[in-house]
């Protein structure tokens, strides 16, 4: 505990440097534009962002880029209560009793709400953070790849149960992520696969042209700028504060929701849209009056908007002690990390305090930037938003394709970004959720080293995955999670997964 | 029977999966002693023709293909085109040139704006973000012919 302390300390110096702080409050400003701006989620924010970090060193980086991640879980709120359109995923449930205190003329009230539930829990999840990561980093450097090839599988596999989709769709989604993650130069045996006598390909498909495609372009594609509709309720400056009553009803959400959030955090999938819905869910039903949700509910905004930047600062732990990512955005991170040359995992403690002490540090310091930001400046954001999509969706494809050039200057990377566009286009029609391709693409290498190395490591012996306790334990889980599903399937009983895509569908009763 | 919209998903993954098998035909499989380079991508293309025949088999509880929503598809061919053309000419006419292009095209073409008025938000917006980058970010882009 004292050792944590001292680090966290160390933490705090390397934030406090003025470069530091600097892309700090970058990170938020951008990441909350990214949140206000239906349309561009966190995920194509961050690729699209993530050339622009390539002058910086590695701490800097990941602080910038982390802030976009959690700054955009804050501004999503303001465009659920003032326009009733989620600014991003992870805001739809805030849409529902958000908008409808606006109407009552509490904007103010929600969005301060929202806010401060925001930084509580974001603080709550950093501390949490803090606690657990660098205990968990130490038990993982006991990982062999039997334990990694077990624990990838259960990442899979936990993804395909937690989504909104089905078991098989998401698994059809993971494998062609693997594949797409397997072309280029085999490391273990230098065979070029699938490259078509592409130089480019050799290297691989980076994550940056499939993330930006099937996120950015994709979305853009299935978006004529006739459908993006939608009127902005101005608050008033003074009308900011909530008043007692609604700071009493409010409490006990955000920390229902902080708690909830960042457990959730911890297990793979689209954790901070899983959250919101559970937290609201969760909020209903302790509820003394649950008939006033959906009619401009405190509850129905304090909990769903701490829940999901808790489970926004969750997702970090897995990414940094384990270097797994438990979703496409911790993925990208990791990506980013690893253009910096820094691995993220159990020795990133230990080789590389300064990124990750400095990191967590600065995680505390952008939650406070974030709080200050977003009240002060609702008036700007609200000006944002009156910009006609029709003249924000071609800067988007202007930064898209700039973006995925200056990774390696490969016009073939440009060329599969949109393909991915294409490709991410037709998912949507289909009703396939393009998240776990992005993550099958990110771990397919990791995975089938490690595969390999275990295999070679028993002399073929598929044992060697039962036989070791750990890994063990996640396979049964695996098994645990894949009958669950069986038996949801079998007795075809709707739970919250189903419930929760039909409220993303925006099918929620109102 | 009815063509459901998950008859051609899963057709179309199935038919992903064969062709990853046949394109792994000069891809060593290896031994599980010592696996090779085709070992893992056979499986996981094996997997997608298992998932894709299961999705055709439970193809009933999705919808007729002939509801799936295509009112969209003339804006994302369009906006594919514009892009496409803006890829090719981008190392060759440089980044000003071409994204003004893009920009005006996606403006004028596809939203129907005021030509001048495009081409005004246009260019100021390339240059700004010329400036932010080339500049600020220190981060070069590419040029046309006339250097810049």
């Amino acid at each position: 505990m004292e050792s944590t302390l001292i680090s966290l300390l160390h933490g705090f110096s390397v934030a406090f440097q003025p470069d530091n702080l600097w892309y700090a409050f970058l990170g938020c400003l951008v990441g909350t534009l990214v949140g206000v701006l239906p349309g561009i989620g966190p995920l194509s924010g961050i690729s699209i962002l993530l050339p622009v970090t390539f002058g910086l060193n590695a701490t800097q980086a990941v602080i910038m880029l982390a802030g976009i991640y959690y700054g955009s879980q804050y501004g999503g709120s303001t465009t659920s209560i003032l326009m009733r359109i989620p600014g991003e995923a992870s805001s739809v449930m805030t849409c529902i009793d958000g908008n409808a205190m606006a109407k009552k003329g509490r904007a103010g009230a929600a969005l301060c709400i929202a806010a401060v539930g925001s930084w509580v829990a974001g603080t709550f999840g950093v501390i949490m953070l803090t606690l657990v990561a660098p205990p968990l980093a130490t038990i993982a450097l006991k990982f062999g790849p039997p334990e990694y090839t077990a624990l990838l599988v259960l990442g899979l596999i936990f993804l395909a149960y937690m989504s909104t989709t089905s078991l098989v769709r998401t698994l059809l989604m993971a494998c062609i992520g693997l594949l797409l993650g397997m072309i280029g130069i085999d490391n273990m045996t230098g065979h070029f696969r699938y490259s078509f006598d592409l130089a480019e390909l050799g290297d691989g498909i980076g994550i940056v042209p499939v993330a930006v495609g099937l996120f950015g372009l994709g979305e853009i594609l299935s978006t004529p700028s006739h459908t993006v509709v939608g009127e902005v309720i101005t608050p008033k400056f003074r009308e900011l504060l909530p008043n007692r009553q609604e700071w009493r009803e409010s409490m006990m959400p955000i920390a229902r929701g902080s708690v909830l959030g960042f457990i959730i955090g911890i297990i793979p999938g689209s954790a901070h849209i899983i959250s919101s819905f559970l937290s609201y869910a969760l909020e209903k039903r302790v509820s003394k009056h649950p008939e006033e949700f959906g009619k401009g509910a405190v509850a129905g905004v304090a909990g769903p908007e701490s829940a999901n930047n808790s489970a926004s600062t969750g997702a970090f732990v897995p990414m940094l002690a384990l270097g797994i990512p438990t979703g496409p955005i911790t993925a990208v991170l990791i990506g980013a990390l690893m253009v910096h040359g820094v691995n993220a995992g159990p020795q990133l403690v230990t080789e590389h305090p300064d990124v990750f002490w400095g990191f967590v540090a600065s995680m505390y310091v952008g939650n406070l930037m974030l709080l200050a930001l977003n009240l002060p400046l609702v008036g700007l954001f609200v000006t944002v938003l009156r910009i006609p999509y029709a003249y924000l969706y071609p800067l988007i494809i202007m930064f898209c394709i700039v973006g995925v050039y200056e990774v390696s200057h490969s016009i073939v990377d440009v060329y599969i970004m949109l393909i991915m566009g294409v490709l991410g286009y037709a998912l949507r029609k289909f009703a396939f959720d393009p998240a776990p391709l992005v993550l099958g693409l990110v771990i397919a290498p990791l995975l089938e080293q490690s595969l390999r190395q275990s295999l070679i490591m028993s002399n073929g012996n598929y044992l060697i995955f039962f036989s070791r306790p750990i890994s063990l334990g996640l396979l049964i889980v695996c098994v645990i999670l894949l009958g669950l599903s069986g038996l949801a399937f079998v007795l075809k009983r709707k739970d919250w997964r189903d419930k929760l895509a039909e409220a993303e569908a925006g099918e929620v009763q109102q | 029977m009815n063509l459901r919209a998950d008859h051609v998903a899963g057709a179309a993954f199935v038919g992903f999966g064969v062709l990853v098998i046949a394109l792994s035909g000069d891809l060593p499989t290896g031994q599980l002693s010592m696996p090779g380079s085709g070992f893992l991508p056979k499986i996981v293309a094996t997997l997608t023709i298992v998932f894709g025949l299961a999705l055709v088999a439970r193809a009933g509880e999705s919808g007729p293909f002939s509801d799936v929503p295509w009112n969209d598809g003339m804006h994302a061919a369009m906006v594919t085109v514009i892009t496409a053309a803006a890829i090719m000419l981008y190392t060759y006419l440089g980044f000003i040139f071409t994204m003004v292009l893009m920009m005006v095209a996606l403006l004028v073409v596809i939203e129907r704006r005021n030509p001048l008025r495009a081409g005004v938000y246009s260019a100021a917006i390339v240059l700004l973000t010329y400036v932010c980058f080339a500049w600020l970010l220190k981060t070069p882009l590419p040029e046309s012919p006339f250097s810049y």
